[in-house]
């Protein structure tokens, strides 16, 4: 569904990503673990198109997209989710998660429908549908971020960090909502970065670690 | 007290009304530039240049109106005219053309781009219209004056600046908040002044945003602008003296504040009149007394928050 060829950048001059390549299968969950600042953000804004690339392709379901512009990649079914919630504060929930569909012109039944599958996987959500973010705590507003990228990303969703700062009964809250996510999103390809691996490894189905730009191994775990 | 009202009420009076009718105009500019900036994050040193272009084209259109005979009506069509061709003319140009360029490099380098703008327009300005003052009073003549009465005075004023200047400032005022709360596309516009990054990811063309709202800042401006031109003469230096004034407003009220700054433009808008009337000496000075009074106490501003720190 999602593939990277070589993907390399920089960032004020300095190399961040030298030809990182990777593939995400329809479905997948793939986890890419690496420490702070080994470029997991930079893969994953590469892949949104925030900032150019010095070399390199990003392909969605076969087609090359590298010269998308970053806005239109949201049409195209790819959901970021950032590090820092990055909700709009003064929005509701409801308001946060219907903007995107609002933005694409999706037509109504279809926005319907997405927001019904987000509530269905994400029931907190209904309820906490007509507070305003900037009030949500900081797991909450994890959830909602995660149903904001769910309502984009109809082919590809990408997380970052999503455990950073969560107290551990809501990360495993969290793993439990990511383990829910396949049967709930089927087609969708999940990935998933963190610094900290042993919170992801029971779920995934692919790993990659990440060090100085460089994807050093790719591990297909026997779960899948 | 008692003595010295019964003696200065009706010019207190007077100083109170003109400076609702400053405000209303500095509220004009400072509310395009509080919105420009929040979406764009550059501070336009050349925003009170299209306060300056808007006045100079509506007495143009005003004055050329009158000459083809047009009704004295029209002359109202020619501010709100003026005021459109100018932002819709400049604001693109100079969003596409220069500002488009500079938005990836240091804030130091786009203010001097923008210095280097507003000294240009200065010029253009002086080339097109001289610099002798240029005035144009048709629609102040044609609404007459009201009896406005304050503390057992009655003081007759113009209607032009009493009624017609602070209902345009409000209905400003009401069409923005109605607009960036209600409305997808100023949700949008707020969206990209919170996080451009994360609006983007939604499908949000950010380009598009910065050129839409610094036209429409530009045009908002260029209003201000026009609807000064029949009350005061246009001299150059209108711009320069308007951009400082609506800083002030801005640094004053915080960021992203439309309720604020209206509350703030009338704040030194009056207190700049009050002075002019009992101390013109100290005219200059009172914008930034109360900026810096209110900066001392509240960093961010009277109605700002501050800003959370993002790492």
């Amino acid at each position: 569904m999602l593939e990277l060829r070589a993907v390399a950048a920089d960032i004020a001059g300095a190399p961040v990503l030298r030809g990182v390549s990777m593939h995400l299968p329809p479905g997948g969950l793939v986890a890419l673990i690496g420490r702070n600042g080994a470029g997991k953000t930079t893969t994953l804004r590469a892949i949104m198109g925030l900032l150019p690339l010095r070399g390199g392709q990003v392909l969605l379901g076969g087609e090359e997209v590298t010269g998308v512009p970053a806005h239109h990649r949201a049409r195209l079914g790819v959901g970021y989710a950032p590090e820092e919630r990055r909700l709009f504060g003064p929005f509701s929930v409801r308001q946060n998660l219907l903007l995107p569909a609002e933005v694409l012109r999706l037509p109504a039944a279809e926005t319907a429908r997405r927001l019904e599958a987000v509530f269905t996987f994400l029931p907190e959500l209904a309820t906490l549908a007509d507070r305003r973010a900037a009030g949500l705590s900081g797991g909450q507003g994890k959830m909602v971020a995660l149903g904001r990228a769910l309502i984009v990303g109809t082919r590809a969703v990408l997380l970052d960090e999503p455990f950073q700062g969560l107290a551990p009964a809501l990360a495993q809250r969290y793993a439990d909502a990511l383990r829910g996510l396949h049967a709930a999103f089927p087609r969708v390809a999940l990935l998933v970065t963190e610094s900290n691996p042993q919170l992801l490894e029971p779920l995934v189905d692919t790993t990659y670690v990440i060090e100085r730009g460089e994807i050093l191994t790719a591990d297909a775990a026997t779960a899948a | 007290m008692g003595e010295w009202f019964e003696q200065n009420g009706a010019l207190l009076g007077l100083a109170l009304l003109d400076g609702i009718a400053s405000a209303a105009l500095i509220f004009m500019v400072a509310v395009g530039l509080n919105l420009v900036f929040g979406v764009l994050r550059v501070l336009n040193v050349a925003h009170g240049s299209f306060f300056a272009i808007g006045g100079y084209m509506a007495a143009s259109i005003g004055l050329l109106m009158t000459a083809v005979g047009l009704p004295p009506w029209a002359s109202f069509a020619a501010l709100l005219l003026a005021a459109v061709v100018t932002g819709a003319i400049l604001g693109p140009l100079i969003e596409r053309f220069l500002l488009r360029r500079v938005y990836a490099e240091e804030s130091v380098l786009q203010l001097l781009v923008t210095f280097a703008l507003f000294m240009i327009l200065e010029d253009l300005q002086k080339i097109v219209w001289g610099v002798q003052p240029v005035s144009f009073g048709g629609p102040v003549a044609l609404m007459g004056t009201v009896d406005v009465p304050f503390a057992g005075d009655v003081i007759p004023y113009n209607a032009y600046q009493v009624i017609l200047l602070p209902v345009v400032a409000l209905l400003t005022l009401g069409g923005l908040a109605w607009f960036l709360r209600r409305t997808l596309a100023g949700r949008v516009i707020v969206a990209v002044t919170l996080d451009r990054e994360a609006a983007t990811a939604m499908g949000i063309d950010a380009g598009r945003v910065f050129l839409l709202t610094f036209t429409f800042g530009a045009v908002l401006a260029a209003l201000g602008g026009a609807l000064s031109a029949p009350t005061a003469s246009l001299v150059p230096g209108v711009g320069a003296s308007t951009i400082v004034l609506s800083f002030a407003v801005v640094a004053t009220a915080g960021l992203g504040q439309i309720e604020g700054a209206a509350l703030t433009a009338l704040m030194i808008g009056i207190g700049r009149s009050v002075a002019v009337t009992f101390e013109p000496e100290l005219e200059v000075v009172v914008p930034y007394l109360i900026m810096v009074a209110v900066l001392l106490l509240r960093p961010q501003g009277l109605f700002g928050v501050p800003e959370t720190r993002r790492i």
